[in-house]
């Protein structure tokens, strides 16, 4: 029968609200008698905390309380896959980068809290910064967190790696990298909290990917059963991976607490490119080998992850990248390692692609360089390597539905004309 | 000098968070007053549609118009886990659970309906937010006026669902397992463009997409992810980085973190192939991030069809090209290469 | 950062509204008017989200004083359509697809108004430059495009059906 709405363009649900100006996005959301946060945040990338003084900043008129790490002792690191992450750096610990939270200020408006924040007054002990992740792999790099720079090793084993480089013709082997990106989602982080005193559920309208597990890392570090945190979904101003991290959540919960007043925090732009992920940039070392006929025969990978000072979903992040080394061709022999590593960089998580995107840099670099070497036409060299129903990935998982990999081929060619000898 | 090249990239994208991590949305869907049918989920709308997705999914399976399907925003103590707008995933698992909440709740029309008309389900039609006998179409009765019935009997008119895949978790020694992932997106992207061999300047002019998304569920929408992702991976093809020096951000902001405006926007041709052969609704796979994965390679291979130089780091900015340019014409000249 | 009062005119209503000589417009508007369609992106003028239209020029009211806006005409998205009556411009961003997560759409359409203004039958390229002070993440502006198009049709075919009436 033919379907009625399936496959039929329906305008978006939610588009008249975007266009007359009526979608609620976080920082849309105003209650009054609202108090204002500003974060006071890390004044050296790698540093002992030795002394915070926030006398001054709360000698200014409309500063209502600055919290710091002393005044939250209960309170547990966060972190998506590793809990690894401070709400507060407090003194005697690291500031890891830029982005780490020192202390918390809470206003009567904007202007008095990023005063505030100014006023106060920080002493550290510098460490050597490590922004090069090959650094960190070093022996005698000093450690960002208390066991070894690199966070997480992955491995990948298809078939006999040597047998296939013997069998290949030709053996393309490059390195390439990635730089580290943002997001820019155009709506930066912003959100509003409330405590309600009877029932002591924090209420936080803070867009975020991830509802549930965001409220269950929220309640994991604040030392509450999750039902005491409720999160509302306000319109969310693109995400692109970003906003799966926590960013405002934490701050917002412990002021409402503390205050018993609204509070809302946002980010400035540059606030929001400096403490909040970003995308992993990769080292790739990729050696694949190929016969005089054209079929790939091995494909070997190492891949360096920079996942800055916080693991976020990097451990995730930068395995998935190898795990889509040979992209959507067939390859027997596979073998490959991958490194997530730590850095005083800003840390990286999740962004479209999940290292899957910086991993096409290289497997479809290689693809190019190897069709020029054997003098084939790329469309014709993709098509006889690529997927059918029954081949089988670099995990070995065999494709048993759903291969269109040499319809997208085929369909590109013929849209763009694409003719044999042409380039 | 202006010279055009073209470029090919094909990709793959494993969806879903895969390797054994617990993967599951939970939908459910119930009658409401006034003509609407309410359905909850916490899938997070992040501009891509995910919730227009929903409605014409539900819309279709209980023959109702789309905006008769009213959803509930997200909300921790009103919604339950739909996991997470991310992974490619919501389309193919939220998809799915509103799906099966929403034949849930037609079975559950049927059976009270049968009960109401003495009649068995094959006896049964629906249309435009009625069911009724087929021998007697206008002994008919509303989704509405059969919820009150249903809820006088004590009973009330829902279905939930949650939709929970398997994946196996890889070999932490060799990265192998039987299903890693619950299915793929492939995409290939050629894409033409211009480098100006005096300035260094990339000029993307046109790109081809052939998407493998098994079955659009809203044709518009998963272009707009296509041209979407595609303008992001032109950024970080020529112009995205954020430059971290000893641990300091040196360009915070966004004059000196530059990302595509619309006067780097390329001319699409878009062709989505739809087999309907996934596991997704109707046969819908994601393609949220498989839009922007072939575009660097496609374009790095383009800029060396161009100018026959290739770039190993990105972004391939003018600088870049400029140097590699220099350095071209300096081996040549000494004999090490173009002999 | 002392205290005075000013007098503006916003989406045609007359407002008298007390600000502060370092209160930024687009705060005004936000804050102290409750318009909360007009957004802020970047704070630096670069992103075109916080675009309004003051005295019929396109402007980045993160950039401007408050104080600078006395005696100024404003329009903000809340002047240009609502729920009983949208711009065609809306309409078309709605129907063409060309809105997303929509954070940078009320920017958008401002600036599409204006460049419609001035130029009613805009080629792909002037529309393109027409909104290039205007960042947008999600839709690879075109459909953005497309909507400014369609919109531009609508609004040719409907003035000189117009046209006719009045000869």
């Amino acid at each position: 029968m033919l379907k009625s709405y399936v496959g039929k363009n329906v305008c978006k649900v939610d588009a008249q609200d975007k266009v007359t100006g009526q979608a609620l996005y976080p920082d849309d959301i105003y209650f009054e008698d609202m108090l204002y946060l500003k974060i006071k945040r890390a004044t050296h990338p790698h540093a002992y905390l030795r002394r915070i003084d926030t006398g001054k900043a709360e000698k200014l008129t409309g500063v209502v309380k600055i919290i710091t790490a002393a005044d939250i002792p209960q309170v547990k690191n966060f972190g998506l896959i590793i809990k690894d992450q401070p709400v507060l750096v407090g003194v005697g610990q690291k500031m890891r980068y830029m982005g780490d939270a020192l202390a918390i200020v809470i206003a009567e408006s904007k202007e008095v809290a990023s005063q505030a924040v100014k006023l106060i007054e920080v002493e550290v002990e510098e460490l050597e910064v490590i922004s090069d992740p090959l650094r960190a792999m070093e022996k005698d790099a000093p450690l960002i967190h208390q066991d070894s720079n690199v966070l997480a090793t992955h491995y990948l084993k298809k078939g006999d790696i040597k047998k296939g480089f013997t069998q290949a013709d030709i053996i393309a082997e490059n390195e390439y990298r990635t730089s580290t990106l943002d997001h820019v989602p155009l709506q930066v982080e912003a959100g509003v909290g409330i405590y309600d005193k009877k029932s002591g559920v924090i209420k936080l309208w803070v867009a975020t990917q991830w509802l549930h597990d965001t409220q269950a890392d929220i309640a994991q570090s604040l030392g509450l059963s999750k039902e005491k945190i409720r999160i509302i979904q306000p319109v969310i101003g693109g995400a692109f991976g970003k906003k799966e991290d926590i960013s405002v959540h934490l701050h917002l919960a412990l002021a409402a607490m503390e205050t018993k007043r609204p509070v809302k925090l946002t980010y400035s732009r540059e606030e929001s490119m400096i403490a909040q992920s970003k995308r992993h940039p990769f080292i790739i070392r990729m050696k694949t080998g190929v016969t005089n006929k054209g079929y790939l025969t091995a494909c070997q990978v190492e891949v360096i992850g920079d996942t800055g000072a916080y693991a976020s979903s990097g451990p995730a992040v930068v395995h998935k990248g190898m795990y889509h080394c040979t992209g959507p061709y067939n390859v027997d022999n596979v073998s490959g390692v991958a490194y997530t590593v730590y850095t005083n960089n800003t840390y990286c998580g999740a962004m479209r692609g999940f290292g899957t995107t910086q991993m096409a840099f290289a497997y479809e670099s290689q693809m190019d360089i190897l069709a020029h070497q054997l003098g084939i036409n790329p469309v014709q060299f993709r098509l006889q390597n690529a997927y059918d129903i029954g081949s089988s990935t670099p995990n070995s998982q065999r494709l048993t539905h759903s291969v269109g990999v040499k319809e997208t081929i085929k369909g590109a060619a013929v849209m763009a004309a694409w003719k044999e000898g042409s380039p | 000098m202006k010279k055009r090249g073209r470029g090919i990239a094909t990709i793959m994208f494993g969806f879903g968070y895969g390797e054994g991590f617990p993967d599951h949305s939970i939908a459910s869907a119930e009658i409401e007053e006034e003509g609407k049918i309410l359905i909850r989920t916490a899938a997070a709308d992040v501009g891509q549609g995910i919730l227009t997705t929903i409605s014409q999914i539900s819309a279709e399976v209980l023959k109702v118009k789309p905006e008769a399907i009213q959803i509930i925003p997200g909300d921790t103590h009103l919604t339950k886990n739909s996991g997470s707008s991310s992974a490619t995933r919501q389309t193919f698992f939220t998809g799915n659970a509103v799906k099966e909440a929403s034949e849930g709740l037609l079975s559950n029309i049927y059976h009270y309906a049968s009960i109401e008309f003495r009649s068995n389900h094959v006896e049964l039609g629906i249309k435009g937010g009625y069911i009724f006998r087929k021998d007697n179409p206008n002994n008919q009765l509303s989704y509405w006026e059969l919820a009150e019935r249903v809820k006088a009997r004590g009973d009330n008119l829902k279905a939930e669902s949650s939709f929970f895949p398997h994946t196996d978790k890889p070999d932490p020694e060799t990265g192998q397992g039987e299903k890693l992932y619950v299915a793929y997106t492939f995409v290939t992207q050629i894409i033409d463009l211009e480098v100006n061999t005096d300035t260094g300047i990339v000029e993307v002019l046109k790109v081809y997409t052939a998407a493998d998304i098994g079955k659009a569920i809203n044709p518009k929408n998963v272009e707009g992810q296509i041209e979407g992702g595609t303008v992001q991976g032109i950024g970080m093809a020529l112009m995205e980085e954020q430059i971290i020096k000893e641990g300091i951000t040196l360009n915070p902001d966004l004059t000196g973190y530059l990302i595509p405006t619309s006067m780097d926007t390329p001319h699409f041709i878009t062709r989505l192939i739809e087999n309907e052969d996934s596991e997704g609704p109707y046969g819908a796979k994601g393609i949220g991030e498989p839009a922007t994965i072939a575009t660097a390679p496609a374009i790095a291979n383009a800029i060396y069809d161009a100018i026959g130089v290739r770039i190993y780091d990105l972004p391939i900015t003018p600088e870049k090209i400029l140097k590699a340019l220099k350095e071209k014409v300096k081996f040549t000249s000494e004999g090490w290469l173009g002999l | 950062m002392s205290k005075l009062n000013i007098e503006l005119t916003i989406n045609g209503k007359k407002r008298k509204v007390e600000t502060t000589t370092s209160t930024r417009l687009l705060d005004l508007i936000r804050d102290d008017l409750h318009l909360t369609g007009t957004k802020e992106g970047c704070g630096k003028g670069e992103c075109g989200a916080c675009t309004v239209i003051m005295n019929g020029e396109l402007a980045a009211s993160c950039l401007i004083l408050a104080p600078q806006a006395d005696g100024a005409a404003i329009t903000t998205i809340e002047g240009i359509g609502d729920d009983k009556y949208l711009d065609p411009i809306q309409e078309a961003f709605i129907e063409t697809g060309a809105v997303q997560c929509g954070f940078c759409t009320p920017g958008m359409i401002l600036a599409a108004k204006k460049l419609l203004e001035e130029n009613p039958h805009p080629d792909e390229e002037e529309i393109k430059r027409g909104i290039s002070g205007n960042l947008c993440r999600c839709t690879g502006y075109q459909k953005i495009i497309d909507a400014i198009k369609l919109a531009a049709n609508r609004l040719s075919s409907s003035d000189s059906g117009r046209g006719k009436k009045d000869a």
